[in-house]
């Protein structure tokens, strides 16, 4: 199991380098006129120039590339060209918020999707049909009209929740509990359906092998059949499809975010990208290949866990 | 300018029993208690540092809290001491005098004084701040003593009382330019507030906390959060819900969206303008743009008001002019000159020569002429025999092709119609950043000088010459003032401020 997480580890310490490349050099092609956005309009071109030195930008792109990777192995990320502050700290801000999001969205997409998966394939009839419809029914239907829905019911009308801002978790429990429910509620809609679908499909298809039946036959409860060895066997596809959807997540925010005018690292990447203010996407790309490389070796970790055999893969 | 609790309903205990038990508390900042007197202001505006010498006008409340200006601009436009107390032109208008406060100190101590004034002024020219063009004409600060200053000018500057209420009259501690990297996110200046650093996200929220023995007028606010938004509809829902005090609205569809929101008032801003800035007056680029009778059938052939009334909901005033309410060149008669008469406009066309109409060339950038303005220009020039080509240009590319490479004969744009008469003509008239092919004409060379060397209120025939002339000769295609909607909640009141699309700190009271 350690050579195998350590090869997933060597595989995503690799996939950060590609990636920051690949991104530096795609940065680096001159179609927004940083500088200029900077100093205005109005600007000389001797101010221009001058300021493209001042952020490098005179250099071959080989050349910036290897400044910013030296300085970003001992932690420096650089400071904002827009807003002078510090990426990491920056980052750090909206972080936790993203997070907040993503790990609520997932708990409980994980708990609705297996309950009702697991209803769904193991009564069929009514309740399958049922949970199918929902399920077509949330997948269809658009994010942002249901988040539009959402905020406009529970917030602006009703008053349940604030319809904006969010409340760190170590300032107020109750108060990050009241600011991330309705943006979770948002994100989950589609999540629950996708991946409800995913755990009926694995959850009959276990049902019909010989030993389920054979289980069965030796006389195990029933309960302990489904729970013992059905789930256990149906939850590595749906792990699986659950971890891709905490990786779309940290796209798909973006709308959630500035809807809700959550200070998270959707919105910022949008904000900041438009920009081309590139010490700020760069840190972006890089914390977001941090997540995606964690979130894929846990995830393999886990159905490694649950079916040995493919630790072997 | 409070922390309000949300309802705790017991409906919604289904979803989250421990949010509910515990009470929701609101997101719009401040503390808790019975009257917590923190003004939350929205903007979609932010700004790129704290250091003042880039400080730009939509910006502008976040230097304020900080710093204090050297002379105040009071919301009518109207000019008061501040650090400054007295100002006198001498007779030649080159030499500007003024008298300082005596008894205002930095928090580190540090005295304000002539020398701080002249630290102040020099570093704000020589920076690469986006207003540092304003004081080009600066050629000494003589500090006579510690609290008188005299400006020399090279040539009359008649938006110099401008300039030192706004951005350039910023006054930071000469102390904190050895840092200046700090200086970005750690203000140092003399003003009402001072910023909480431990509660401000740069990029997201700014939170200012009263400075203690600050020498000045006690604003009515113990603090003030002002949060930044990447859109409207976020904002809107704050105001519903009470999460946000105030904040300038742009857009015709969310102040839609706000109409009848109980509690809430409106008051109306009428800054930026729209239309064509047309450059190319020489026909440089586009040769037929240099008969006048071609650039006034332009004028004729857009249909302002539909234009108005599909793309902003009619909310703003049809124009024909760049001068804005506020100005002494205002003339309300020049606002409805070019009426909709695209018979009119065919036929300055075939007097002009071009009777089979011509191409014209324009950037689009689309975060400013959306799809209803472009196919609404492109179709009202068509129906006079104008071909309007859009070439899709994002925003880098626009100021470098526009600006830059000149490659254009005009440019849709929204721009802020100045208070200061002598910031139109410099910014949109002079040769310069706006009139990029430095045209002119016998009545702007006549008017121009005589503008420059009188003091503001002598002015005021010229310039109201000047801005017939520019309509007349159609230097420009206006289409309409936007108003947009300054919006307060029940427990704040606002004031507009001349020449400003938001308003400044000073302009925000307690409703009583």
């Amino acid at each position: 199991m350690s050579r195998f997480a350590a090869r997933r580890l060597a595989a995503g310490i690799f996939l950060l380098f590609v990636v920051s490349f690949v991104s530096f050099v795609l940065l680096s092609i001159p179609t927004l006129d940083v500088a200029r956005q900077l100093l205005g309009q109005s600007a000389s071109q001797e101010a221009v120039d001058a300021k493209n030195a001042e952020l490098g930008l005179d250099q071959p792109v080989l050349a910036r590339y290897a400044r910013w990777l030296g300085d970003a192995l001992t932690g420096d990320l650089g400071t904002s060209w827009f807003t002078s502050e510090d990426v990491l700290t920056a980052i750090g801000h909206r972080l936790p918020v993203t997070l907040s999001l993503m790990l609520g969205v997932t708990l409980v997409t994980a708990l609705l999707a297996l309950l009702l998966g697991v209803w769904a394939g193991v009564r069929r009839g009514a309740v399958d049909r049922l949970v199918q419809v929902l399920g077509v029914v949330g997948y269809a239907l658009p994010g942002f009209l249901v988040t539009l829905v959402i905020v406009l019911v529970f917030a602006v009308q009703l008053r349940w929740f604030p319809a904006i801002g969010y409340i760190p978790l170590t300032t107020s429990v109750p108060g990050w509990l009241s600011t991330v429910t309705l943006p979770i509620l948002s994100l989950s809609v589609a999540a629950v359906a996708g991946v409800s679908q995913q755990v009926r499909g694995s959850v009959i298809d276990v049902l019909r092998q010989d030993y389920v039946r054979t289980l069965r036959a030796r006389g195990l409860p029933p309960r302990r059949v489904l729970f013992r060895h059905v789930l256990r066997n149906a939850s590595a596809p749906a792990l699986t499809v659950l971890g891709m959807q905490f990786v779309g997540l940290l796209g798909g925010a973006v709308l959630v975010e500035q809807i809700f005018g959550l200070p998270g690292i959707g919105s910022m990447t949008v904000t900041y990208t438009t920009r081309g203010d590139t010490p700020i996407i760069m840190g972006l790309v890089m914390t977001t290949v941090v997540c995606v490389v964690v979130i894929n070796l846990v995830v393999d970790l886990l159905v490694g866990w649950l079916n040995p055999k493919a630790r072997a893969a | 300018m409070r922390i309000r609790r949300f309802p705790t309903a017991g409906s919604a205990g289904v979803v989250v029993a421990a949010l509910v038990l515990a009470g929701c508390t609101g997101a719009g900042g401040g503390t808790t208690g019975q009257s917590d007197p923190i003004l939350d202001i929205a903007t979609m505006t932010f700004p790129q540092s704290l250091d003042p010498v880039t400080a730009v006008g939509g910006a502008l409340p976040f230097f304020q809290a900080t710093y204090d200006s050297l002379l105040k601009r009071e919301a009518d436009g109207a000019y008061r001491p501040m650090l400054a107390t007295e100002w006198t032109w001498d007779a030649g208008r080159t030499k500007l005098s003024l008298t300082l406060r005596g008894d205002v100190e930095f928090d580190d101590g540090t005295q304000f004084d002539g020398t701080a004034v002249k630290a102040n002024l020099e570093r704000f020219k020589a920076s690469s701040g986006a207003n540092a063009k304003w004081l080009s004409g600066l050629e000494q600060v003589e500090v006579v003593d510690a609290t008188h200053v005299v400006l020399h000018l090279g040539a009359p500057d008649p938006a110099y009382l401008y300039y030192l209420s706004d951005a350039a009259g910023l006054i930071a501690n000469p102390a904190a330019f050895a840092d200046a990297e700090k200086l970005k996110t750690a203000p140092d200046g003399t003003g009402p507030y001072e910023l909480d650093a431990s509660q401000t996200t740069v990029g997201t929220k700014w939170v200012y906390r009263r400075a203690d023995g600050y020498w000045g007028e006690r604003l009515p606010f113990d603090g003030v959060t002002m949060t930044v938004f990447d859109n409207e509809t976020a904002i809107v829902n704050g105001l519903k819900t009470g999460q946000i005090d105030t904040a300038v609205v742009q857009d015709a569809n969310q102040q839609a969206a706000l109409e009848g929101a109980p509690g809430l008032t409106t008051t109306p801003i009428d800054f930026d303008f729209q239309g064509i800035l047309l450059f190319d007056r020489a026909g440089v680029v586009t040769a037929e743009l240099a008969d006048v009778k071609v650039r006034q059938a332009l004028n004729h052939a857009i249909d302002r008001k539909t234009m108005l009334e599909q793309i902003r909901r009619g909310k703003g005033v049809v124009t024909s002019q760049i001068f804005g309410t506020d100005s002494l060149g205002y003339d309300e008669a020049l606002d409805s000159h070019y009426a909709h008469d695209p018979e009119k406009a065919k036929r300055l066309l075939a007097e002009a020569g071009h009777a089979d109409g011509f191409e014209l060339k324009m950037p689009r950038m689309t975060s400013i002429v959306t799809e209803a303005i472009a196919s609404s220009l492109k179709s009202d020039l068509a129906d006079v025999g104008i071909t309007l080509t859009w070439v899709d240009v994002d925003q880098g590319d626009a100021l470098r092709r526009v600006f830059q490479n000149r490659e254009f004969s005009g440019f849709v744009m929204n721009l802020g119609q100045q208070a200061s008469d002598w910031l139109v003509v410099k910014d949109l008239v002079l040769p310069g950043t706006f009139n990029l092919f430095g045209y002119t004409d016998e009545t702007v060379r006549a008017l121009v000088p005589k503008i420059q060397t009188s003091s503001t209120e002598e002015a005021r025939d010229d310039l109201r010459a000047l801005n017939r002339n520019l309509v007349e000769n159609a230097w420009f295609v206006p289409f309409y003032r936007m108003t947009y909607a300054l919006v307060t909640d029940s427990g704040v009141t606002a004031a507009p401020q001349s020449g400003m699309a938001v308003p400044s700190l000073y302009n925000y009271r307690p409703a009583v």
